[in-house]
């Protein structure tokens, strides 16, 4: 049968069996999203047996997920509020193709309640949370109440969103520095941190416009900022028959601008502590269970130096960073999210659930690191991906491809296993050494650098770790040695310009082997 | 043949003595040296130095080349002197400070006007590229003396956005 997830409430009776081995799984998905995590989901769906039909911008046609898809729809121009927000476009493209359900990915109309219910009036099963659950933690300000009423720890701020006067009013009560949040916000964009008065105007006019450009809501919030906190999080699944597990942890402590670049499964703090996770999993739950939750979903905690939690929010989708908790559990979770949306139960317990060895991942950017993370759209003139022992890459690019400007610059992540997280490092530091993407910047070299680092390696993590580093460290200074073969390689390159086209123009980017070289090789035939 | 490198800002004479594959050179004040070199894949040299392996990617941009070893990147000017100009020796004018775009973007707002007296740390205009805004602010309190940034402008990495003196 078709659409047998449109039916599905989680308090509502059941009277159909209905999944995976039944003959009750979709038979085609479509995915309102683009870039590596489209091809994320198009991988399981193939494996699953399931076709997949991708959607894309202007922007977009020539992007490895529409080349990966059994089927691809044109939703609209370049920019994101004309093609991949255009809620009533991927509808009837979803109609239109004959999918039975929709994945939403991360980011765009994943946390939308209004499109989860456009969803189901369309009677496509969405592969997520309910509405009703969307709206109680999707919104930061009513994810704090829905926390509060599920009795976990939240930040001190407003549970409401705010004018700059009730910022003023916040401020004069409870001191700086705070965080200017967008209420539905994510990724940490509409977010500022404040330190005094003379900052706040600017602050709050640039996050609240940032937020309406980013959610088409410019409504911001504040909260108390918690000084040198870690970002830890819970992993959840719950099926529609009121089953819940977590799945441990993941440490995202490394970011830069409030954005996780840097991974880990598990934290080394609970690795430490192992009782927190159980504290946290619990605590997770209950804040999930508060909002009628079911599908996967995340609950953020910052954890302050006294190692107490704050829930922080929830995120109600599927995470960028779910490989590592993959490569730890060994479980697919998109295919754990279709199976749920299609009626199965968990197929797991919570004392099934097991962490074996630690996983790190690394969020590969078009941005250059070393000039304040700019963003550095361009095109791929080279790619080589690392390959070998526990490397896994999740990723969207293609040599040739050109990074376009109107989206989030994530080029591809980069998970790795290891038996113990020492071992993990050095993993990812051995793979880093092996890609290599030519005519744009990354923050390859970057995650070198910093994986070195002895209080990362000791796992003394904090927000603001990265920002820190660069207090403390430019970029790395190459080793003697290399200067001159660098110097041999460009002359030789640009030699062969010089005496091909005899006026010493910029050669255009082409193949050309250098005269020297091919003297020496006539020189070796002869 | 003598070539005049610009290696990450510095000047360095290059000199290349016998072609590759057994390449005889001689980097500025250095010891001559022989390197193995072959080119397994387009813009790629494989170079062989005192019994040690480099991969060497090599980049034509329009501002010269980019080699990446080992994910170090050297920026490198190549000029052969007998054709050197004095074109682009110029150097900026003194007390004139360009503001130019960090990346490809579009201009959100501006902030100032020209005639404006701006501080140090005060912003001037707001970039949007991936989603993310920038602020690009003065460096040292100034005058403006031109904006030719437009909001809503589509604007090109290096592109002059405000001029300060």
């Amino acid at each position: 049968m078709r659409r047998c997830g449109t039916e599905l409430q989680p308090d509502a009776p059941r009277r159909r069996v209905c999944w995976y081995n039944s003959g009750c799984m979709f038979r085609k998905v479509l995915i309102a999203n683009r870039g590596e995590i489209a091809v994320r989901i198009i991988r399981t769906l193939r494996e699953m047996g399931i076709a997949s039909v991708a959607v894309y911008s202007d922007a977009d046609r020539t992007s490895l997920h529409v080349r990966m898809a059994d089927e691809a729809v044109a939703v609209g121009p370049a920019p994101s509020a004309e093609s991949y927000l255009r809620t009533d476009r991927i509808l009837a493209a979803a109609l239109d193709r004959g999918a039975d359900a929709v994945h939403p990915g991360y980011g765009f109309l994943s946390e939308n309640a209004d499109f989860a219910d456009a969803c189901r009036d369309a009677g496509l099963a969405f592969i997520g949370p309910s509405p009703e659950s969307i709206r109680k933690m999707g919104s930061k300000t009513a994810a704090r109440l829905t926390a509060i009423a599920g009795g976990t720890p939240v930040v001190p701020g407003t549970d409401h969103s705010v004018t700059l006067e009730e910022a003023r009013a916040f401020t004069a009560k409870h001191g700086y520095p705070i965080l200017l949040k967008a209420v539905a916000g994510g990724g940490g964009k509409g977010m500022r941190r404040v330190d005094r008065d003379a900052d706040l105007e600017s602050a709050f006019r640039n996050a609240s416009s940032e937020a309406a450009r980013s959610f088409r809501n410019a409504e911001i919030y504040i909260e108390r900022y918690v000084e040198r906190p870690r970002h830890i999080e819970i992993q959840l699944f719950g099926d529609v028959h009121g089953n819940m597990i977590h799945l441990g942890e993941r440490e995202c402590s490394l970011q830069r601008r409030h954005q996780k670049v840097i991974e880990e499964c598990p934290s080394p703090l609970l690795a430490e502590y192992p009782e927190m996770r159980e504290a946290m999993g619990a605590a997770a739950i209950g804040a999930a269970r508060a909002a009628g939750y079911y599908n996967a979903g995340t609950v953020e905690f910052l954890v302050d130096p006294q190692r107490r939690f704050y829930f922080l929010e929830m995120n109600t989708r599927l995470q960028v960073e779910h490989p590592v908790t993959e490569l730890v559990t060994g479980l697919d979770m998109v295919r754990l999210q279709i199976e749920i949306a299609a009626g199965a139960p968990l197929p797991i317990r919570q004392e099934d659930v097991t962490w074996r060895g630690a996983a790190i991942e690394g969020r590969i950017y078009a941005e250059d690191p070393y000039h304040d993370f700019l963003p550095f759209p361009g095109t791929l003139t080279r790619l080589d991906r690392p390959m070998g022992p526990g490397v896994r890459v999740d990723g969207c690019v293609y040599d040739g491809w050109t990074v376009p400007m109107e989206y989030d610059p994530l080029l591809a992540k980069l998970a790795v296993w290891g038996a113990s997280r020492d071992q993990a490092i050095q993993r990812m530091i051995r793979a880093l050494r092996e890609y290599d993407v030519g005519g744009i910047r990354t923050n390859i070299g970057f995650f070198r650098q910093i994986l070195e680092d002895p209080a990362l390696r000791a796992g003394r993590l904090h927000t603001g770790f990265i920002d820190e580093f660069f207090e403390h460290h430019h970029a790395p200074k190459p080793p003697a040695d290399l200067e001159a073969v660098a110097a041999l390689a460009a002359s030789l390159h640009a030699t062969s310009a010089v005496a091909s086209n005899g006026r010493g123009e910029t050669p255009a980017p082409t193949a050309r082997a250098s005269s020297w070289l091919t003297s020496g090789r006539e020189g070796r035939l002869r | 043949m003598k070539l005049a490198l610009t290696i990450n800002g510095a000047e360095q004479p290059m000199e290349l003595l016998a072609p590759a594959p057994a390449c005889r050179f001689r980097l500025g004040e250095g010891p001559e040296l022989t390197a193995d070199v072959r080119a397994p894949e387009p813009c790629v040299y494989s170079i062989l130095l005192d019994g040690r392996s480099y991969d060497a990617r090599v980049e034509e941009t329009p501002e010269g080349l980019v080699v990446v070893i080992d994910g170090y990147r050297f920026e490198i000017q190549v000029r052969d002197p007998r054709r050197w100009n004095r074109k682009s020796a110029g150097g900026a004018r003194e007390g004139r400070q360009a503001v130019a775009a960090p990346m490809p973007g579009k201009v959100i707002r501006v902030l100032v006007a020209a005639g404006d007296a701006v501080e140090a740390g005060q912003g001037l205009v707001v970039v949007e590229a991936m989603k993310m805004q920038n602020e690009l602010r003065a460096a040292h309190a100034a005058r403006v003396a031109a904006v030719s940034a437009r909001a809503g402008a589509t604007v090109a990495a290096g592109e002059v956005l405000v001029t300060l003196e």
